[in-house]
This record gives structure tokens, sequence and C-alpha cells, in this order.
């Protein structure tokens, strides 16, 4: 038996007895194809997310999606493990969206938390070399230039795994600023610390990479 | 005058030193060098690139996320957490209890309120209303007998208990008492 069905009959004793029945259907709920999520900014599409509204949620998926990945590539210089690592700072963010008070901008607070899975996967799985990607093409050595472009990529390697091996908040200051050109504002308030800590933690960070470079044949 | 700090260094990367210090910079050799090698890592740093996965790969990571947020457990605290037994069991105890009381014990008349209610018609007997509240309820799910307030929330029990009267609470106490002696032995 339907709702609607099981309505009618449980009413029509009482309308017998001379009841004036009035049943009202209730209201449609909005559906997704009512509402243009697209035209929405990142605050609507949280409060919409935390109302349940998977498909906002997924926009915030797509919009930050290239942002988060390549945070993440840059801890771990692999496409797999970023790409784990992506997956798991959107489910961190989809449990968490519900706290999220606005207080920081939502791309802030999505940096903050793919750091903080990174760091915390790095602390237990630190890539021992940061691998050359896609070095096939630089096989065919009758390409003036092919030879430059390899030492070019190795040297890159080599950036990769210094940068790898700098410590925690060094490497994230390094990575944010450098890379996804945040003030030190806010990437203090990423880390949690002082825009005077992030300076420090940047200079050292390149006085380190420098170093390392430096003893790199 | 002082060497750069190392907060002035970084500051001097950016292009934001104080035209103070820049005077300085501007004749110190030291810090000059010293700049000029942490240019040269940065520099060095910022060419490295992230490889741009296939143009398909972000629509697969959005399904990854979308598969992995549907497997994710209820979150905790939501309504779904109170249709576990050993909540709902004592729930539905104390509201057994408070019924029969409220049937099995006498009270006094009550003055009907001051606001209209509509009248049962002549032949419509409290069975009847049962029927109907029964026969609506009856293959109705959890989410539509949530939107329609018909579900135990939590501090019902409570609050079912604060309207019992003076001699319901000494019954509703005895029969506890009761309950709990039994149980013992």
């Amino acid at each position: 038996m339907t709702h609607g069905s099981a309505v009618r009959t449980a009413w029509a004793p009482a309308s017998a007895t001379g009841w004036t029945v009035t049943v009202v259907e209730p209201s449609a709920p909005d559906t997704a194809a009512a509402i243009d999520f697209s035209a929405m900014d990142d605050a609507a599409l949280v409060t919409a997310s935390v109302e349940g509204r998977r498909e906002a949620f997924d926009l915030i998926v797509e919009r930050h999606r290239r942002t988060v990945y390549q945070v993440c590539y840059r801890f771990v210089s692999n496409h797999e493990d970023a790409s784990d690592l992506s997956q798991e700072s959107f489910v961190r963010a989809w449990r968490g969206l519900k706290n999220f008070k606005g207080q920081s901008a939502l791309s802030t607070w999505l940096y903050r938390i793919a750091v903080n899975v990174c760091l915390n996967r790095v602390s237990v799985k630190t890539p021992a070399t940061a691998p050359i990607e896609s070095t096939d093409h630089f096989e065919d050595t009758r390409i003036e230039g092919a030879q430059a472009a390899l030492l070019r990529e190795e040297r890159a390697a080599a950036v990769r795994k210094a940068i790898a091996s700098l410590p925690k908040k060094q490497r994230a200051t390094l990575i944010l600023r450098t890379y996804h050109d945040l003030s030190h504002q806010q990437i203090a308030d990423i880390l949690g610390s002082s825009v005077g800590a992030t300076k420090a933690n940047f200079f050292h960070a390149l006085a380190n990479l420098k170093k390392i470079l430096g003893n790199e044949p | 005058m002082t060497h750069l700090t190392t907060d002035e260094l970084v500051d001097a990367l950016e292009g934001a030193l104080t035209s103070e210090r820049q005077a300085h910079l501007d004749a110190c050799e030291p810090c000059q060098v010293q700049l000029a090698e942490l240019d040269t890592v940065l520099g060095e740093t910022r060419t490295v690139t992230v490889p741009e996965p296939s143009p398909l790969y972000w629509e697969h990571l959005s399904a990854r996320v979308r598969t992995a947020i549907d497997a994710e457990p209820p979150a905790a605290g939501g309504w779904s957490s109170w249709l576990r037994w050993p909540v709902l069991a004592p729930i539905a105890a104390l509201a057994m209890i408070v019924m029969a009381l409220a049937v099995a014990v006498p009270r006094e008349p009550m003055t009907a309120p001051e606001v209209a209610v509509s009248e049962l018609p002549g032949d419509a007997t409290l069975d009847d209303s049962f029927a109907i509240v029964a026969d609506l309820v009856g293959d109705m799910d959890w989410d539509t007998a949530m939107s329609a307030g018909l579900t135990v929330e939590p501090g019902d029990a409570d609050l079912a208990v604060l309207e019992l009267t003076v001699a319901e609470q000494q019954e509703l106490t005895r029969l506890l008492q009761a309950e709990l002696t039994r149980a013992k032995s």
C-alpha cells in the first residue's frame, strides 16, 4: 500500500462521520535540477553540503581538486600517492564540513587539511627517492637538446628529493609559498604558527636546500 | 648597521624590504651574497613542475571521492546512532511503563483547555482514533516518521516522566523498585 492510499483509507471513516478532512500533500523537496549549484560561491556550497546536498560537495571537489592534488604531489612526488592523499583530504573535509565556520576561505581550510594529511602520511611513509616522471620521451638522443633536458629533469628530481628531506614545517612552508603563492599570513594560519615563524621556516628551507643541492654532483 | 636578519632576507627576496634596510643591503656585500644564493635556490626550486595528469583523471578523482564518502559510516551523534538497541531498549521500556501508568492510574478530571479544539464526532471512539493513526503509520518508513515528528527523540522519556502527576511518579518509582528487586532475585 502506498502512503497516499493509506492516508485515503485511514481517513475515509473519519470523513464519513462528518469531519472536514483536508489532506495536504507535503511540498516536494527541491530537486537538484532546480538548484543551480554552479552559481553558488564556496560558502553557499558548504551550507548546502552540510544540509546533505551531495551535489554541492561534488562541486567543491571539482573546484578544488587540482589545487589539492598539486599540494599532495609536491609532498610525495608521485601520482598514485598524490591521488590517495587527495581523496583522503576530501573525505576528511566531508567529515569536518559541519565544523567549518567560514572564518577562513574554504581553499585555506582545504589547504590545511591536505597539508596535515600529507605531513601525517609522509611521516609514516617517507619517499626514499623522488622518481623522474616520464623519462621515455628523453630517450631519443638524436634530438638535439635531449641530453640537456635529461640533465634538467635529473636536477629537478634532485630538488624534489631535497625538498622531501626537509623538516616538516620547512617543507610545508616552502611548498605553499613557492608553488602556491600563499602569503606568510595564510601559511601561518594553515600551519598554526606565526608569520615570524613562517618566514624563519622559509629562510631555513632555502638555506637547507642550498646546502643539500650544493653537495649534489 | 647590523646585517639583514632571516626575516629581512625573506622580505628582500620578495621585494618587501623597508627602504632603510634596502639602503643597508645596497651597501653590504655579505648580505648581497647571501641574498643572491637564496635567490638562486629559490629560482631553481620554482622550475620544478607538477606533471599534469590526463584530462580524464579529474573526473576519476571526483568519482573516487564520491565512492569513498558513500562508504563512510554515518556521522556519530546523528539520529541513526539512537537506533541501536542498547539505547532504544531502555527508552522503549520506560515509555511502556509510562503508558501503562497513564491508563491504569486514576487521574483527576482535567479542565478543558481554553484553546478551542476539534471534538470527536459522536460515534468516533478512542479506538477508532488509534486505528487511524496505526493505519497511517503502518507502512511509514523511518525518514517519513522523522519528518512527521513521530519518533522518540533523545530526552523525550525524561520529559514524559516530568509530566507525570505526583501519584504517577510514586507509582512509577514503586514499579521500578519492584522490577529491580525482581531482577536482583
